[in-house]
């Protein structure tokens, strides 16, 4: 049984929420703030996290954040907020998905299930590929820059393979969605963020990238 | 009627200002030239024939004069003609003057013992005519020629009309030049008011320019900060009422999901009603999204560059449509637009054409020479009749097709979303037939790159 807190304030919402989940077949958990929420996860941590922005005490983005910091487990910020600027910040704090309420439980539960994916083992063709001074470990599933470890999340870890696998292709930002979010279609501005975080972590100049370059208009590429 | 602009009215203005002013002055200084130089020459021309008389008089002054002889040793050049009557007879150097050549009245005058001088003209030449009474019989005439001084007269008259031209035409010039300064002001307030109709809120005129325009300048900058007010207080808005709205539909639609899935342990009047309650939510809250949209239309367009093949492709599989619908002029891909209405258009457009048409049989991209970028949508459906093709983008409209083929499942709402958007970019959105029959719904958006 798949695991699922939900950290939502607003106490209609979280009930009906892990009512619905329940009859997905998850199990779930309701937190009504994030401190709350953090406690629950460190104690007992589920499978995936859904957060609402909107939080008394620590907001959704700290809350982000300090879930990002002590573990890997798939985020989903579910929220009434649909502004770019908003979903750009939660994605960049560390979240994996951004869904704007109300949201289908069909559609929240296809997502949960393609973060799920995500988290399994990649296949790759060869286990340890080298770019330059990185080293990207499939089988381990670790990430070395000049011998030393990359903490990365799952989504960010898959989306690096993916983009390993095709080292020196072009793969459009359909393409990304695609094979590592698992989407049909979905928001660019995603796959963009991810992109941008993995730079964080892997690029020595992440404003100008030697690795993983962005070709205008195209999508992302992977280069030695 | 078409009024002249206000520069070229200055310019006009100016140029006709200076051509009046040039030509008095070229008129005062003609005839001031003019005067006194025919005044000099005739008095020359006095002196010079008296001084002639004075020598034909003492060459007559003799027994047996020879008349002809006196005259042929006048030293007179060509300039001066002599001519004396004496005793009724007329004696002349050459056959061309004679008699004719002076008025009655002048021989009138000076036989009755006067000086006289007189402006004639002879062959088509000006002249002066100098009779000077040598005794009562005789009477001495000179002609001077004033040809020379007619050709200098014509030679000052075509100088001075050429300046008064140029005058004027340096008079528009200035006009031009000073238009275009008092008018710069204007130039950059229009500028920026354009850059803020395109989105750039960021905007001001700097009122340290012009002392004269710190009123202009300030008013303007007050006008921009209202505006942005106005515009965060209705983005403001729009954000708590989706936020408010969305919150209570969140409940709803996870309590209705777990209605759906225990349906099979309601009765059928329970199953009923929870169908009716989930159908009615999914409606509910498609008019929210398009209400919140409507509400945002207004703010301004944010471009960036934008796959729109990808979002059109994007759109048809949304409604579980194959995305080779979508054909791509060469330049049609990469477009400076707002994704976020860009995609809304495109979505709104499929839908339509799946709700009301059976689906989309082409969706197009292309990029005129002008930088307009042109979305279509083909379907062959019933087509809209030409009445409706205006109504159709308003508010809560929905075509007379809609009613009998849909019913009432649309918002009423996404083509006045298309249109809304589509006007934001300074385009517009239109519907014509598609000459194979069924709709063609044509949106223009200016900001593709060709």
């Amino acid at each position: 049984m798949t695991a699922v807190l939900v950290i939502e304030d607003d106490d209609r919402i979280r009930l009906a929420l892990l009512l619905a989940l329940e009859e997905e077949g998850y199990t779930a958990y309701g937190a009504a703030s994030a401190e709350e929420g953090l406690r629950r996860q460190r104690q007992d941590p589920a499978d995936n996290v859904l957060v609402d922005l909107m939080l008394p005490g620590l907001d959704g983005f700290d809350c982000i954040r300090q879930l990002r910091r002590d573990d890997d487990v798939p985020i989903v910020v579910v929220s009434a907020r649909d502004d770019t600027h908003d979903i750009v910040a939660a994605l960049e704090a560390g979240a994996d998905d951004y869904l704007v309420k109300p949201v289908a439980i069909k559609e929240l539960s296809a997502r949960l299930r393609a973060l799920r994916r995500r988290g399994r083992a990649v296949v790759t063709s060869t286990a340890v590929q080298v770019f330059g001074d990185l080293e990207i470990s499939a089988d381990a599933g670790e990430v070395r820059r000049a011998g030393r470890p990359v903490a990365v999340t799952r989504t960010e870890f898959r989306l690096l393979c993916e983009l390993a696998q095709h080292a020196g292709k072009v793969l459009s930002r359909q393409q990304l969605l695609q094979r590592v979010w698992g989407y049909d279609t979905g928001d660019e501005r995603l796959v963009d963020v991810h992109v941008g975080r993995l730079r964080q972590k892997i690029e020595e100049d992440p404003g100008n990238p030697r690795y993983l370059v962005t070709l205008r208009g195209l999508g992302y590429k992977l280069q030695r | 009627m078409n009024r002249l602009g206000l520069r070229a009215r200055v310019t006009a203005a100016f140029a006709i200002g200076a051509l009046l002013l040039a030509a008095a002055m070229a008129l005062f200084s003609y005839d001031l030239t003019r005067r006194s130089l025919l005044d000099e020459r005739e008095r020359a021309a006095i002196r010079a024939a008296h001084f002639d008389a004075a020598v034909v008089r003492a060459g007559l002054d003799t027994d047996t004069p020879d008349v002809a002889e006196v005259l042929r040793s006048l030293d007179t050049g060509s300039a001066r003609r002599p001519l004396l009557q004496r005793d009724g007879r007329w004696y002349a150097r050459t056959a061309e003057i004679g008699a004719s050549s002076v008025p009655p009245e002048l021989q009138r005058m000076v036989r009755s013992g006067e000086p006289a001088v007189q402006r004639i003209r002879t062959d088509g030449q000006p002249a002066l005519l100098v009779g000077v009474p040598l005794s009562p019989t005789t009477s001495y005439y000179e002609l001077t020629s004033l040809r020379e001084v007619e050709q200098t007269f014509q030679l000052v008259g075509l100088t001075l009309t050429a300046v008064a031209i140029m005058v004027a035409g340096s008079g528009a010039a200035l006009g031009w030049y000073a238009t275009r300064h008092s008018l710069r002001p204007l130039t950059a307030v229009a500028d920026a008011a354009e850059r803020i109709a395109a989105g750039d809120l960021s905007t001001r005129l700097d009122p340290a320019t012009d002392p004269d325009l710190t009123r202009l300048s300030t008013s303007f900058n007050r006008m921009v900060e209202q505006l942005i007010r106005h515009i965060e207080r209705d983005r403001r808005f729009a954000a708590d009422v989706s936020h408010e709205l969305r919150s209570p539909l969140q409940t709803l639609a996870a309590a209705a999901s777990v209605l759906d899935r225990r349906r099979e342990h309601h009765d059928e009047r329970t199953a009923t009603a929870a169908g009716l309650v989930a159908d009615e939510i999914a409606r509910f809250q498609r008019l929210v999204d398009d209400l919140i949209e409507l509400a945002r239309t207004e703010q301004p367009v944010h471009r960036e560059r934008v796959d729109v093949e990808a979002l059109a492709r994007d759109a048809c599989r949304t409604h579980g449509l194959p995305d080779e619908l979508v054909r791509s002029a060469p330049a049609g891909g990469e477009w400076l637009v707002d994704r976020r209405r860009v995609a809304q258009i495109l979505l709104n457009l499929v839908e339509n054409a799946v709700r009301y048409a059976g689906g989309p049989v082409e969706v197009r991209l292309a990029c005129d020479d002008e930088g307009t970028g042109i979305i279509e949508v083909d379907d062959d459906g019933p087509g809209v009749p030409a009445p409706d093709r205006e109504v159709i983008f308003a508010r809560f409209v929905r075509g007379r097709a809609a009613h009998a083929r849909a019913g009432t499942d649309g918002t009423g709402l996404g083509l006045a979303l298309v249109a809304g958007h589509a006007a934001m970019h300074g385009g517009r959105a239109t519907v014509t037939d598609r000459p194979e029959g069924g709709a063609r719904f044509r949106v223009e958006l200016p900001g593709c790159l060709p």
